[in-house]
């Protein structure tokens, strides 16, 4: 085994490029060139030692769980994520209930779902048959469901990583698919059965309920909501910052409504080799995200120094997607969970250093979790900006000043003067 | 009592657009001589000066001295609807607290919306001894500024008895616009001493494109590291002035 391993690692020569490109792509845009990117392949030689499946039909209980890829868009593959387990798989599907475990043991349950495959127009169901039929019955399920998954060949492939979506395992063409009787979530199954209600309506409408976001993001994804004439399958890494997006825009609205905050407060939270200090100014809304990449972490395997990349949004929001992508949205839903319950306004920083810890890309929830985690814990509060500064430069390996060069937030804060700073002068 | 009239739309559309851009909930001071406002934008960094007196308008009636609070926003997608020459009419029902608004051109429209609760704030003007004083177009103005954005999010407006430059440096890139004393752009400069102060580009070019519809020249008055005051000169004195805080980078 472990010669397999070192074989496999000597076979493989990464070589990631020193600007920062991979930062920017991770893995999804082929930044660089090569069709594969070979960061990817690298991580999954050491998950090698994880056993292939041998055969071509899978009997198991999905969590539930399905995966709409995004490559050929809008000709794209959807399907069920089924392990060879008999059990209760629930937690599969659930990075709400993560936070704690380590990479080994997320990789080890999400190795185990078996992607079925299924090529479909995304707007076009009805050409797909009874395959996407049933994958959507499945995604709507509240537990989790015994299928059937008779594939055309063996799975193949290692596990699939991504910076967004969670990982799972090898996957293969579906040749037919059997499921059980699958009890619907009634609040989603309200929402898919209201062919008036519009998909970002429905979710909003959905979250205020309670129901957890993976649950919303799995039903958004097959296109159980929205207009009936628009109904379409989502990309799973699409259908998680939409959802991401959707909520924390309306729960910004409520924000920016509240009072302000009146001293300068730090959340922090490390998990996974990530860590975050949320710095929180009085003042109107405003966010911004910045992450720094280790040498030797994912993104970043060969530069010498940390590549920071950041992006930002003033009190009117934005309107392109942010740089740094779906991690820049579940962060900023979760400060903002947190200014809704306590009814209050502030300008929010999140910063992140990712750690050589972080060896490979686990999904977006991680940011989305970590960020929460932080949101739970008690503040440290200061009375002046340079204080929290300095709190901050004592927790982070990156020295401050880069970090004030590269927000915009925090530049404003420290040089943009007021019009009140001159009105006082002259009293 | 309070009722007054424009005879072209355009004028009171613009202005009511370069008040949005610093205040969506404008409360304007209405007196008998005139229609007056103050006000900064949330964060604090910049302020409007705005007085119309009553020979700008075609009517203006206003019994005694009251305060009235409107979406800013909200009567711009009113006004939006009204063409070139048409004209308009604003009344204030004060048994409602609404607020009337009669389009006239080829037919006549009738709009009412509410009125808020204006804000007892009162804000005084910065006093600021200037250094600099320069009179220039708006449209050159318009142009230095658009030059700078290409570069940067901030410029540095410096000034001798020579010439007014803008200087931008962004992360890779950087610009240099320079307008010369006796340039078509600038009209008129004096400078007691040379001065340099920075100033964000966003609030910058918001101002100066939304105010260049209502005015063709403007008076830029400034002091090293001190608030810029943009004085847009208007027909028949009526006054547009903001003020903007400068950035100051002490690292």
């Amino acid at each position: 085994m472990t010669a397999d391993i070192s074989c496999g690692e000597s076979q493989i020569f990464v070589k990631a490029s020193r600007s920062g490109l991979c930062v920017a792509c991770k893995g999804s845009r082929f930044l660089c060139g090569k069709t594969r990117c070979p960061i990817i392949v690298r991580a999954n030689y050491f998950l090698k030692s994880i056993p292939l499946m041998q055969s071509e039909d899978i009997a198991g209980a999905s969590p539930p769980s399905v995966f709409v890829g995004r490559i050929g868009y809008p000709y794209v593959y959807a399907g069920p994520l089924v392990p060879p387990v008999m059990a209760d798989t629930s937690l599969y599907d659930l990075p709400e209930y993560w936070f704690g475990k380590s990479i080994d043991e997320i990789v080890g349950f999400r190795s185990m779902l078996i992607r079925g495959k299924h090529r479909v127009h995304v707007q076009k169901f009805w050409e797909a048959g009874k395959i996407v039929d049933k994958t959507r019955e499945l995604a709507l399920a509240v537990n989790p469901v015994d299928v059937e998954l008779l594939l055309k060949k063996k799975p193949r492939g290692f596990i699939v990583l991504d910076d967004e979506v969670q990982p799972f395992g090898p996957s293969a063409p579906i040749r037919d698919l059997l499921v059980g009787n699958a009890r619907w979530d009634h609040q989603i199954e309200k929402a898919y059965y209201d062919t008036d209600l519009k998909a970002a309506e429905a979710v909003l409408e959905l979250y205020q309920k309670g129901v957890l976001l993976t649950k919303i993001q799995r039903a958004f994804s097959v296109g159980a909501f929205g207009l009936e004439r628009n109904r379409r399958l989502v990309p799973t890494r699409w259908s998680i910052t939409a959802v991401d997006s959707t909520v924390s825009k309306a729960l910004m609205e409520k924000v920016k409504a509240f009072p302000e905050i009146c001293e300068f407060r730090v959340y922090e939270s490390r998990y996974l080799d990530n860590i975050f200090e949320v710095l929180m100014l009085p003042g109107k809304w405003s966010y911004e995200a910045i992450e720094a990449w280790y040498p030797g972490t994912v993104w970043n395997p060969s530069g010498r120094s940390a590549v920071m990349f950041s992006d930002w949004e003033g009190f009117g929001g934005r309107t392109t997607y942010a740089e740094i992508g779906g991690c820049y949205y579940a962060a900023r839903l979760a400060v903002c969970e947190n200014l809704v319950k306590e009814q209050r306004q502030a300008a929010v920083i999140v910063l992140r250093e990712a750690h050589p810890g972080y060896i490979m890309p686990v999904g977006v929830w991680q940011v989305r979790e970590n960020v929460r985690n932080a949101m739970r814990q008690k503040p440290y509060t200061f009375k002046t900006l340079e204080e929290a500064l300095q709190f901050i430069a004592s927790r982070f390996q990156i020295p401050i000043q880069r970090w004030i060069m590269r927000s915009e937030l925090l530049k404003n804060a420290l040089f943009q003067k007021k019009i009140t700073d001159f009105l006082e002068k002259v009293r | 009592m309070f009722k007054l009239k424009v005879a072209d739309a355009k004028l009171l559309r613009d202005m009511a657009t370069a008040i949005s851009i610093l205040v969506d909930e404008a409360t304007f001071q209405i007196t008998p001589e005139a229609l007056k406002l103050r006000a900064m934008d949330p964060s604090r960094v910049a302020m409007v000066d705005f007085e119309w007196p009553k020979t700008v308008f075609e009517e203006y009636i206003c019994t005694e001295p009251t305060k009235m609070c409107i979406n800013i926003g909200e009567l711009l997608k009113l006004l939006k609807r009204a063409g070139k020459d048409e004209v308009v009419e604003l009344a204030l029902d004060e048994k409602t607290g609404r607020l009337q608004l009669k389009i006239t051109g080829k037919y006549a429209r009738n709009f009412t919306m509410p009125t808020l609760e204006a804000s007892e704030e009162e804000v005084p003007t910065p006093k600021i001894t200037f250094n600099v004083r320069a009179k220039a177009t708006t449209a050159g103005l318009r142009q230095a500024i658009e030059d700078a954005e290409l570069v940067s999010d901030h410029v540095r407006i410096e000034a001798d008895n020579e010439k007014l430059v803008f200087q931008a440096t962004g992360d890779l890139m950087g610009a240099t616009i320079e307008i010369k004393k006796g340039s078509d752009a600038l009209l008129d400069l004096e400078a007691k001493e040379p001065s340099k102060a920075t100033f964000s580009l966003s609030y910058l070019s918001e101002i100066i494109k939304a105010a260049s519809a209502t005015s063709d020249i403007a008076t830029l008055e400034f002091s090293t590291d001190m608030p810029i005051k943009l004085d847009f000169q208007q027909a028949k004195e009526g006054k547009l002035v903001f003020y903007l805080a400068p950035r100051i980078e002490t690292a």
